[in-house]
């Protein structure tokens, strides 16, 4: 049995360095897994740049004979076909996007300096086999990247913020651009209550640790033994949503090339702890439910891992959880992280102070000082079903103040 | 040879990498692969801007060449801008790990035998709080070709070979992380760890055992050479990486050269042609590695430098533009950066704290003005002994006083070889060194 796994990736990237145009480069690249499949092992050939099926597949069965790896299950099928781009641009359109947004930004922000890049990137992910899988994903899209520095800044850079759209709109990158630096000389103070509002995708690495099922029957997961119970917020729910709008390049199926049903698995409800993930091998292993949770693997077979983690959205907008209240937008963080035991302490080297909508002004440093178990928890307020600051999701959760010197 | 296109400056880089990579989780082998990439990297400069164009079909690399000159505007006096004039000319193939040094032509056998050497002297199944262990071992031979339109013709290549052993330790539903990994550049250099891999392992047990959260506040501390060469990287040596202050007059007042910036014990050097993790004989634009001063006993007397970073700020190119790969266009990079040793006695440090935290391992860090380490193992310090093990989540410092606040070098250098260092997207391995310093304080949560 043979199957053929393809990654062509189209990049088209344009750099600036000290507001001023640095390069444009193209990189086009194409990676294939060629797999021969017998008697439970498979052996595979992994390629980078050009080669013909027959050299691909002949290298994949000389893998088999002599270095073949175990896969005891059967290969899945299906056809299906998603294509989510909206628009492309052209290498000149491109060029022109990213000189219209550095004249905004250079012409109203005088007192910047920005280091910034703008790429299209368009991915195109497919999966043949002889058992009759064809399935093929491809996405497109602009993705926009400003790093900032104060003139006046003594520290190598200030802020950051990205941002990536199917059919770029201008509108979007001045109103984020006005947003993050129109209130940036103002200084302001943190307020008693901290209530950070962030991009969630860091944070949930140590929860994909803790439910990884492996993890949960070794018990060296910190959700072991606490299947089946309510460990979050009651609004608090998890999943694998592969249909998230707001991702990019990731397909539909998983490493086994299993597609979940309704492209969706939830592990974790309103609080409660309802499966930990498993691919085919683990699930074997560990005698725990196979959740079609495998990360893809060129070179070799397919291992459990979570794809595209998402927390449910409120129905209230980001000010509506508010409720009045003022939250902080970290702007540069980084060199902390979770401990072992959950703990989350992270330093933020800059942050502005929101109304949920509005940047208001800047804060001193601090350092976030949580639990794992608390910002899911009794800390967690919600995710915004609006998207104002980051132009993407946006978890609010409070924390305790930590001195970063 | 390539026909470079006339009235451009252009340069090719083409890369050849092979690695292997064996993975083995409580004796079920994770991963078992191996593979080979062949790429390059085009680029044109026209004096405003670059083009630039990466494929992996080596037999296209004129045609690429031939297509970027048409976007480029062709210069006359292209060779007489700056940062052209900069780019050195050198014709040189260093090959160090051909023929019998080739870890390329070692079989997979042999490289489970040296898993399997470890995994024998180092996994003890019978300890109840190791419920998960992993041995890896990882070969990567890369050989770079480098041809400039100024007549720069490099051949080099570089080589690691590694062991690392991890245990998973659970004590009271909490997993502690810890092991030992060993980077060098053959094989046959990969024996002989497996006590000092099997005292980390009791270390990292007794660790979590009786480990005590901190209190957050601000001590005194003694780093390990270890914690030390994260602190060297990551406090200043971010800041002396000149692609950060090209046009930025702020930062070139703050580092102006000859300032003080540290106390007189402190030494700090980057050098590319130390046989480390960050050896690169010659950089991503064909300069040969330098030894280069960056602190002389508490002045600042260097910075590093690609030949744009150079050429606008008036300086000698330093031999540190480096590329992840030929999918990126090389920056400025440190290469292996440490702190030269002192005279003291590790001993007569911790002996001189009344109260303090010895930082004796650490995971990762990042590199603003508030530089942050991310401690693995501390001790507390009380009347000049260590005492009990303690979990902190981070220390932090400001690279403008803590220079200041190291009151003691100690005598016991170490460079360590396992870092890989990321900035700007893209991650190089380096390495990092230093002995034991005492620091007046920092801020531990």
């Amino acid at each position: 049995m043979r199957e053929k796994m393809i990654s062509d990736n189209i990049v088209s990237e344009v750099q600036y360095e000290e507001n001023k145009l640095l390069s444009f480069q193209k990189i086009n690249s194409k990676t294939v897994s060629y797999r021969v499949y017998e008697n439970g092992m498979v052996g595979i050939h992994c390629q980078i740049g050009e080669i013909t099926d027959e050299e691909g597949f002949l290298k994949a069965e000389e893998n088999l004979r002599e270095r073949p790896r175990p896969y005891p299950f059967e290969l899945e099928s299906g056809k299906r076909s998603r294509n989510l781009t909206e628009r492309e641009v052209a290498d000149k359109e491109l060029l022109e996007i990213a000189d219209d947004c550095m004249k905004y930004i250079c012409g109203k922000y005088p007192d910047f300096v920005f280091k910034t890049s703008f790429s299209q990137n368009k991915n195109t992910q497919s999966r043949v086999n002889d058992k009759g899988m064809d399935y093929s994903n491809t996405d497109c899209c602009v993705n926009v990247s400003i790093s900032f520095k104060h003139v006046s800044s003594k520290d190598i850079m200030d802020g950051f913020f990205n941002f990536s759209l199917r059919d770029f709109e201008m509108d979007v990158f001045t109103k984020m651009a006005d947003n993050y630096l129109a209130n940036y000389t103002t200084e302001v103070e943190l307020p008693e209550e901290i209530i950070m509002d962030m991009q969630y995708y860091g944070l949930v690495g140590k929860l994909a640790d803790s439910l990884n099922g492996e993890n949960l029957a070794l018990g060296t997961s910190l959700l072991s033994g606490k299947v089946g119970e309510k460990v979050f917020a009651d609004g608090f729910t998890l999943t694998d949503d592969v249909t998230d709008e707001e991702s990019w390049f990731n397909c539909f199926w998983d490493g086994d090339g299993c597609v979940l049903e309704n492209d969706k698995q939830t592990f974790i409800e309103n609080g409660v702890v309802l499966t930990g993930y498993a691919d085919k091998k683990n699930a074997q292993k560990y005698g725990i439910s196979h959740t079609g949770d495998a990360y893809f693997n060129f070179s070799d077979i397919p291992g459990a891992g979570v794809r595209n983690l998402r927390i449910g959205r409120s129905t209230k907008t980001v000010k509506e959880l508010l409720n009045g209240r003022y939250c902080v937008v970290p702007l540069n963080y980084g060199g902390g992280g979770f401990a072992d035991n959950g703990d989350y302490t992270m330093p933020v080297h800059s942050a502005m102070l929101c109304d949920g909508e509005k940047i208001l002004g800047k804060l001193p440093p601090f350092t976030i000082v949580s639990n794992m178990f608390d910002m899911f928890g009794k800390d967690f307020i919600g995710v915004g079903a609006d998207k104002p600051i980051y132009n993407d999701k946006q978890i609010l959760f409070r924390v305790k103040k930590g001195n970063i010197l | 040879m390539y026909h470079f296109p006339k009235d451009l400056y252009a340069d090719v880089r083409i890369e050849e990498y092979y690695n292997l990579n064996l993975h083995m989780k409580n004796d079920v082998m994770e991963t078992d692969s191996s593979m080979t990439e062949k790429g390059a990297i085009i680029r044109v400069f026209d004096g405003e801007m670059w083009y630039t164009s990466t494929t992996n079909k080596l037999d296209d690399i004129q045609k690429e060449l031939d297509n970027l000159a048409t976007l480029a505007k062709p210069d006359p006096a292209i060779y007489e801008h700056p940062f052209v004039q900069k780019y050195q000319v050198h014709e040189a193939t260093v090959l160090m790990y051909e023929g019998d040094k080739d870890a390329r032509k070692i079989s997979r056998g042999e490289w489970m035998e040296l898993l399997d050497h470890y995994k024998g002297l180092c996994v003890d199944e019978s300890i109840e709080e190791i419920p998960l262990w992993m041995v890896n071992v990882s070969c990567s031979h890369l050989k770079k070709s480098f041809y400039s339109s100024k007549g720069a013709a490099i051949i080099q290549d570089r080589q690691e070979c590694s062991i690392g052993v991890v245990f998973g330790i659970t004590v009271d539903g909490i997993t502690t992380f810890g092991g030992k990994r060993y980077v060098k550049d053959c094989k046959e250099d990969l024996y002989g760890y497996e006590n000092e891999i099997n005292k980390e392992r009791d270390k990292y047990l007794d660790f979590a055992r009786n480990a005590v959260q901190v209190e957050p506040g601000v001590y005194t501390c003694i780093l390990s050479p270890l914690a030390t060469s994260m602190f060297v990287h990551e406090s200043f040596g971010h800041k002396s990486e000149s692609d950060l202050m090209l046009n930025d007059k702020t930062l070139q007042d703050e580092w102006v050269m000859g300032k003080n910036v540290g106390n007189g014990k402190v030494s700090i050097c980057d050098a590319g042609d130390m046989p480390n993790h960050g050896y690169v004989p010659y950089d991503d634009e064909g300069t040969p590695a330098g030894v280069n001063w960056l602190i002389k006993e508490g002045k600042l007397v260097g910075r590093l430098h690609d030949a744009k970073s150079a050429a606008t700020l008036g300086e000698e190119l330093t031999g540190n533009a480096r590329a992840q790969s030929y999918y990126h266009m090389p920056i400025v990079r440190m290469t292996n950066t440490y702190m030269e040793g002192g005279e003291d006695a590790p001993q007569d440090m911790i002996a001189g704290v009344k109260d303090g935290i010895y930082v004796y391992s650490v995971e990762h860090g990042s590199g603003m003005a508030t530089f942050t380490i991310k401690p693995a193992i501390c001790y507390r310090i009380r009347d000049g002994k260590l005492q009990e093990p303690l979990r902190v989540n981070v220390l932090t410092g400001s690279v403008f006083e803590t220079l200041f606040d190291i009151d003691a070098v100690g005598n016991d250098f170490e460079m360590i070889d396992n870092y890989i260092c990321g900035k700007n997207g893209q991650s190089v391995p380096v390495s990092a060194g230093g002995p034991s310093i005492r620091v007046k304080k920092m801020t531990f949560n």
